[in-house]
């Protein structure tokens, strides 16, 4: 995708999201996914972590949420193209004079930033009923990475749905996807217990630089070279993303065109 | 005799009919992706998960409670799907426009489900052996199996009851969904029952799953038959109560719909 196409239609994007979070509310599986599931993961969490270090409220507070913001990507912006499909809007959106890719990007907007709510949700459920007493070490590069952390996942999200679409066969696997992620990226426990050959695929994963960001400015776990550094690695997978988007977009479009398949993509 | 040998093949052809037209997984990726992978992957992950906890020293708890967890997978998922699907392929009036036996119809979806939910424990108890390193070496394996059948029937009577929810909600998957977590935390696959608010480990006494996780662990410590019989016997009790209210309502369910007709409509 074009970054200078987000400029552009910038009023698009936010029409977009609004549109697709009033849509999206009266959804109980999207409740479930943004809600109660990462405060579930929370609840165990926090009755497993017990007497882990001081810390570790405000972990499992951001890495339950962190939960929801994958869950909620995989499977709601996933299906961001399939939805539309399966309203019948598709080939209104598609002929459209707005790059079809800007409104998924509007979409993707809407559902991860609905998704930090899980991250909201986990606080008040440690804070107001186990009574923990949370700081968030660094606030201003917390919230930092929680913008580019919202990027980087919205990127992400750009590639999913259009893959999602073209090869069924993928999206199939959907189901499978996202407990692998939750141990990948290191969502709530170190990568460094997991075997060393699995440490190459959680580098290439934008959700494990997110969570090491979040970690550590909410914990004060990482020196600021290294948060430094994980955004910098968010803002360049976001790029790579982003680029690559757009060629998955252009593929899916030219195919549903030449094939005239748009209805039984 | 006539009438027995009719119920018997009503309650054969209604399992796989249901199994093979209705269980929405039923398919190789699917089945793969949805009843092997993602419960593979959240047993790994909340093992993982409990090793950072309790300092890499009680793995074999995470294991064997996620293992046995996975029949909640076909208990709840899988019996909905066969009970609920009737009503989503729009061959729910024909169903109840048959005389056949309900009871036969009713049980009989969820019993290649039980099979079904014993094969995914049995897969990742395996794997937890290659991967965690968990010792069977004293286990009687007999009585694992059974425990394992028993925790299968009785979660499925629960999926017979969620099922019957399906029929009269179009919210079913939330509802399931939030079961099915819930039972991480009340089942006692990843915290230890007696560690949990005395009000949890009241509501952990009335779920499927509690007695067959903590049966499976004695078993794989050690223990022998004589010492889970209560817990098993407990546990077979539960579904039982679980499966019969289901019936309850399914047959509630029936004599509503027909006499207010809003069979179409549910």
């Amino acid at each position: 995708m074009k970054f200078k196409n987000i400029v552009t239609y910038w009023r698009t994007v936010l029409t977009v999201a609004e549109i697709t979070l009033r849509h999206q509310w009266n959804d109980s599986f999207i409740l479930f996914a943004i809600l109660i599931q990462p405060m579930i993961i929370a609840v165990l969490a926090l009755f497993m972590l017990r007497g882990t270090g001081e810390d570790y409220a405000m972990f499992v507070v951001v890495g339950s949420g962190l939960t929801g913001l994958w869950s909620s990507l995989l499977f709601i912006s996933g299906n961001s193209i399939n939805g539309e499909h399966w309203q019948g809007t598709l080939e209104a959106l598609v002929a459209a004079p707005i790059p079809f890719e800007v409104i998924v990007f509007g979409k993707n907007l809407a559902n991860v930033v609905q998704s930090l709510l899980s991250m909201t949700t986990s606080y008040l459920l440690a804070a107001l009923i186990f009574g923990y007493s949370l700081n968030i070490t660094s606030p201003l590069l917390f919230i930092g990475s929680v913008l580019l952390s919202v990027l980087a996942f919205i990127s992400f999200g750009l590639i999913i749905a259009p893959l999602f679409i073209m090869y069924r066969g993928i999206q199939q696997w959907q189901n499978a996807m996202e407990f692998p992620v939750y141990i990948l990226a290191g969502f709530l426990f170190p990568i460094a217990l997991l075997p060393s050959w699995t440490t190459p695929i959680s580098y290439i994963l934008p959700p494990y630089w997110a969570a090491r960001a979040l970690h550590e400015t909410s914990t004060g776990a990482g020196d600021f070279d290294k948060i430094i550094f994980a955004w910098g690695m968010m803002l360049i997978f976001s790029v790579v993303d982003l680029f690559v988007s757009s060629k998955l977009f252009k593929l899916m479009l030219h195919k549903a065109r030449v094939d005239a398949t748009l209805e039984t993509v | 005799m006539k009438t027995i040998t009719n119920n018997l093949r009503l309650f054969w052809q209604g399992t796989i009919f249901s199994y093979v037209a209705l269980f929405a997984w039923f398919r190789p990726t699917t089945y793969a992706a949805s009843k092997i992978l993602m419960p593979l992957a959240q047993m790994i992950f909340f093992t993982f998960l409990g090793s950072y906890a309790s300092g890499g020293t009680n793995v074999d708890f995470y294991v064997i409670g996620n293992a046995i967890q996975i029949v909640a997978v076909s208990g709840i998922f899988g019996v909905t799907m066969s009970i609920g699907g009737d009503r989503w392929a729009g061959t729910l009036p024909y169903l109840f426009g048959t005389p056949a036996n309900r009871m036969m119809l009713f049980f009989g979806r969820a019993f290649m489900h039980i099979f079904d939910g014993a094969l995914g424990v049995l897969i990742a108890l395996g794997w937890g052996a290659v991967l965690f390193n968990v010792d069977f070496s004293q286990t009687n394996f007999s009585a694992l199996g059974l425990t394992i059948l028993v925790t299968t029937i009785s979660t499925c009577g629960l999926g017979l009851l969620m099922g019957c929810l399906s029929l009269i909600t179009a919210n079913v998957m939330f509802v399931n969904n939030t079961v099915y977590f819930l039972l991480l935390i009340f089942s006692g696959a990843n915290v230890a029952i007696d560690t949990l608010p005395s009000w949890m480990q009241t509501s952990s006494q009335t779920l499927p799953l509690t007695r067959g996780i903590a049966s499976a662990r004695t078993l794989i410590a050690g223990g022998s038959l004589a010492d889970v019989a209560p817990l098993l016997l407990g546990e077979i009790g539960i579904g039982i109560i679980y499966g019969w209210l289901g019936y309850i309502l399914f047959k509630w369910f029936e004599i509503q719909a027909k006499r207010k007709g809003s069979l179409e409509t549910v």
